[in-house]
């Protein structure tokens, strides 16, 4: 059996940091680099199932679509324990959104066969929370999304999961494999990856996918396989609030100043 | 036969030829059992992983011998104990070296060589030494009975705090009933011995080479004069003699045969101890080979083949016990039981023929002989066990190899891992971010330089608590006044500097630290200067004492020596003194890691103030709780805190005014524990920067241009 766990290298801003000269994200410079914490849970998930398994091995591969440092993300899923890593990357994926991406993951799941296919609920810089939903519409396979529990026997034809929804509520759903689950927060407890077990996963495999490895074309990625793209991200105008202090008759004074400003324009 | 020439040694006169021959197949039976019982043990530790001793090997034997016969590592806050055990010790061994010397000459020189020494003014010199030997044996071990049977010390109790009244290994009386019946056995071996001589010289009265010379050896003298006016005639004594040198003999023999298997094997074990000793075994922890894949113990045989003489050499003393912060603050930890539970777990499996499966060398656990979580995470690595053993016992290796297996194993507290992952991806347990690590100096008046950027005389390296901690970025801001005022060309890293890692290490996370280290080690390569300060004493101690294994070797110190150094060059001088009544507190990684203990007292007797010291200073000095990592991890709720612990101490000193700390971790622990021990308002913490900053206040003309 093999579960194919979708990660994303996500994206922290760093102290006053500064928008890229095209104004459609932040400074590269400005950021620091994690493993999206959802995909942490969603790749213990798939690593618990694995080191319960008895009768059926079962195999964890990590994927995620990304440049080289993208690296570092699946170095930790290795040391966590996946067995192996793919990423698949060109240049043509630069400027990809959330539909996109799933093409290229829904790519990766067909060359890969796995019987499920984790993705997190959603990433942490992003928070489109359509990937990994989107991937199961373009494999045609079942889905659940939002998942906070899980039994799946290794090798078994269908698992059973509860979700949660508004209110309290759980839903206890049984899904056919393969299937798609995007894995949420809390659902278990992701393990700590030494440093020292992150060098030594430096030993395993990563496998390096281009477009063509995976079926795919420059037409199917980046801008011109995407349904939206991002026009410009920017930092709103702060609202001003101010303490005027002084006794009552100067905080009066100030107060009929501050109006009067705000009128200037429009006498 | 001159007459000289028969004042010698009765030994076995009056003997068949067949007891004599039962005496020396008796005897080499013991030798015989005595030498199982020491192969036994040395393949116990040869079955631990291999190590390579540094350091010339005489050199070690003139550290071991001087320990061994001062007997101070004995004393050290146990006076009593410690002339006890000289007694037992000189007295022993002179008893000892009297009963080898006549084997020497009736054994091996004598039907050998002919030569023979044991007679006349030697002999009668030689049994008035081994007189007095006995006097000082039977006087140490009565005061060792008295002491465990009625001092009742906290410290001989051996209840854990590790496990609970019920367990197998609770309060173990096993051990209590060996302590007893070793002192036993040697308190009889010595009485019998006297009464034996008295015995022998009523029976053979009547010879004047015996009898005459009697007063050499006056407590038998005196004896033999009592049985004598008792009515003890010279056949009766001929008989008590001959039972009594039975005996005495026989419960010799079993002493000797059942040395390697008792505690009495302490002889030997604390000696090569001592030989082994590593002087910074708390200050520079070992380096986990490239080649090795577990980084941490999981198995009794991942220790190494010394740590398992450790393991041996523990005499249950209960300093360590004793020292412990966490054992005194209610913690389940007490480094002795570490060491006796591996000690145990040890026995237990190998020293078989066979050494059992990998399952059943499991460390970890709460089983007999195994070392839960808890008691491991419990250990702040203070060094306060390792510093006080007699024998050289080294607990914090022990321990911190322990915990690189529960850091492999994510076994630890969830806030532990978090921190963990946050350094690992900012450099600095705040979570900051790295460009803000310089952040403090911009409330200066002047710019700090960038040592990457010009050369400077002294390089800065702030860390993260005087770095990011708020209340101890003040503290910081006042010491870079300081330096600017005294003229030192100084610099720190701004971002090129990350946490120094001697906390990460200790937590047991042994390749962030190497990460750590590195980045350090390369960025002060980035850097031109030409020494090193820090106010932290946590970077201190891991950048002096453990980064010359990563390359990196400095001539480093702690503000308190740089300070005291700019006073005696006149470069600061005490304009406003202080006459505070104060106590310092030394920090552990200052004080007991590397000996710092006089700068910070010179320098408040500079400012004018007048120092009462606490009990536990020092070498005592008892740790704020923070160390090991431990600052990450909040203690357990409704538990004394280390910190609070201390803070009571200091609060009995009357008249106290200012609690002084030298340690960024510690100003922010106390200060805590200060408000939460209800001592608020009646003294202060402060740094003792503060203090100096005090004394020496601000040219206000010069502040405020005019």
């Amino acid at each position: 059996m093999k579960i194919l766990v979708a990660v994303k290298q996500v994206a922290a801003l760093d102290e006053d940091f500064e928008i890229r000269a095209d104004g459609r994200d932040v400074d590269p410079d400005f950021l620091i680099r994690d493993l999206n914490e959802w995909d942490d849970f969603s790749l213990e998930e798939a690593v618990k199932i694995k080191e319960a398994a008895a009768a059926e091995p079962v195999e964890v591969v990590a994927v995620s679509v990304g440049p080289e440092e993208v690296d570092e993300a699946l170095r930790k899923c290795l040391a966590k324990g996946a067995d192996r890593a793919i990423r698949i990357w060109d240049a043509a994926i630069e400027g990809s959104d959330s539909i996109a991406i799933a093409r290229i993951l829904a790519a990766a799941a067909r060359r890969e066969a796995p019987q499920l296919l984790f993705a997190g609920v959603q990433s942490s810089d992003q928070s489109f929370a359509s990937t990994g939903i989107a991937a199961a519409a373009l494999l045609g396979w079942p889905h659940a999304a939002v998942v906070t529990q899980l039994n799946l026997a290794p090798g078994a034809k269908s698992a059973v999961l509860r979700r949660e929804l508004e209110g309290g509520l759980l839903h206890e759903v049984e899904i056919q494999c393969p299937a798609v689950l995007t894995i949420q927060l809390g659902i278990n407890t992701p393990r700590y990856a030494s440093l020292r077990s992150i060098k030594q996963a430096a030993a395993k495999p990563i496998e390096v996918l281009s477009l063509a490895d995976i079926g795919l074309g420059a037409a199917d990625v980046g801008e011109a396989g995407s349904l939206s793209r991002v026009r410009r991200m920017y930092v709103p105008d702060k609202g001003r609030a101010q303490l005027i202090e002084g006794d009552a008759a100067q905080q009066a004074a100030r107060l009929a100043e501050i109006i009067r400003e705000f009128k200037g324009a429009h006498p | 036969m001159s007459r000289t020439d028969a004042v010698t040694r009765i030994l076995f006169e009056a003997f068949s030829a067949v007891e004599v021959r039962l005496f020396y197949v008796l005897g080499y039976a013991a030798i015989a059992i005595f030498a199982y019982g020491v192969y036994v043990q040395i393949r116990k530790y040869r079955r631990g992983a291999a190590l390579e001793l540094e350091g010339r090997l005489w050199a070690r034997f003139g550290a071991m011998f001087r320990s061994v016969l001062d007997g101070r590592s004995v004393a050290r806050r146990d006076r009593g104990a410690g002339v006890a055990h000289r007694l037992i010790f000189y007295g022993f061994m002179l008893l000892f070296a009297g009963t080898a010397t006549i084997t020497l000459e009736y054994d091996i020189l004598e039907p050998w060589f002919g030569i023979r020494f044991w007679h006349g003014t030697f002999y009668l010199v030689f049994s008035l030494i081994l007189d007095v030997a006995g006097v000082a044996l039977i006087a140490g071990l009565l005061f060792m009975m008295y002491r465990r049977g009625w001092m009742r010390l906290p410290k001989l109790d051996y209840a854990r705090p590790d496990r609970v009244p019920g367990d197998p290994d609770f309060n173990r009386p096993q051990y209590r009933r060996e302590d007893w019946a070793f002192l036993w056995i040697l308190l009889i071996i010595g009485c019998t011995g006297y009464v034996l001589e008295a015995a022998r010289l009523v029976w053979l009265a009547d010879r004047p080479d015996v009898w005459d010379t009697r007063w050499w050896s006056p407590v038998g003298a005196l004896l033999a004069q009592f049985m004598r006016a008792l009515g003890l005639g010279q056949q009766a004594a001929a008989l008590l003699r001959h039972g009594l040198w039975w005996f005495h003999g026989l419960i010799a023999l079993v002493l000797i045969a059942l040395i390697p298997y008792t505690k009495v094997k302490h002889i030997f074990t604390a000696a090569a101890s001592l030989l082994v000793r590593d002087p910074l075994a708390a200050q520079r922890l070992p380096r986990v080979p490239e080649s090795q894949v577990e980084a941490g113990a999981a198995k009794i045989t991942d220790f190494n083949w010394k740590q398992l003489l450790n393991l041996d050499a523990c005499t249950k003393c209960g300093r360590c016990h004793e020292a412990c912060p966490a054992r005194a603050v209610g913690a389940p930890l007490s480094p002795r039981d570490v060491i006796l539970s591996l000690r145990e777990f040890a026995h237990a499996t190998l020293e078989s023929g066979a050494v059992p499966s990998a399952a059943e060398l499991d460390v970890h656990g709460k089983a007999p002989g195994q070392v839960a979580m808890e008691t491991l995470w419990s250990c702040r690595t203070c060094m306060a066990c390792v510093e006080i053993c007699p024998v050289a016992v080294e607990h914090v290796p022990i321990i911190v190899q322990m915990r690189r297996k529960l850091v492999e194993d994510g076994a630890m507290d969830p806030l532990l891992t978090k921190t963990l992952q946050t350094i690992h991806k900012t450099g600095n347990s705040f979570g900051e971010s790295k460009r803000k690590r310089g952040a403090w100096s911009k409330g200066l008046p002047f710019a700090v330089k960038d040592a990457r950027k010009e050369p400077v005389d002294v390089l800065w390296f702030v860390g993260d608590y005087a770095s990011f901690d708020p209340r101890n970025q003040k503290v910081s801001q006042l010491f870079a006044a300081l330096l600017q005022e005294a003229q030192v060309d100084f610099g720190i890293l701004y971002d090129g500097e990350s946490n120094a890692g001697n906390d990460v290490r200790r937590v047991g996370e042994e390749g962030l630290y190497e990460v750590l280290a590195t980045a350090n080690v390369n960025a002060l390569a980035s850097a031109s200067f030409k020494s090193v300060v820090t106010t932290d004493p946590h970077s201190f101690n891991t950048i002096r004492n453990e980064y010359p294994d990563f390359g990196g070797k400095y001539e480093i110190q702690h503000y308190t020596t740089l300070l005291k150094q700019l006073f005696a060059e006149k470069r600061l001088a005490v304009t406003r003194p202080l006459k505070y009544r104060v106590t310092f507190h030394d920090p552990c990684h200052l004080g007991r890691f590397n000996k710092g203990y006089d700068a910070p007292r010179e320098l408040l007797a500079l400012l004018g103030c007048e120092l009462v010291e606490m009990g536990r200073c020092k070498a005592n000095s008892f740790c704020c709780g923070a160390g090991g990592g431990r600052i990450w991890v909040p203690d357990p709720v409704g538990s004394e805190k280390p910190a609070q612990n201390r803070m009571k101490e200091a609060a009995m000193i009357p008249g106290l005014e200012v609690y002084v700390v030298s340690c960024p971790k510690d100003l922010t622990m106390f200060e805590d524990a200060l408000k939460t021990t209800g001592n608020e308002g009646k003294f202060v913490v402060k740094e003792l920067i503060e203090l100096i900053r005090e004394a020496i206040p601000v040219q206000r003309a010069e502040a405020v241009p005019a």
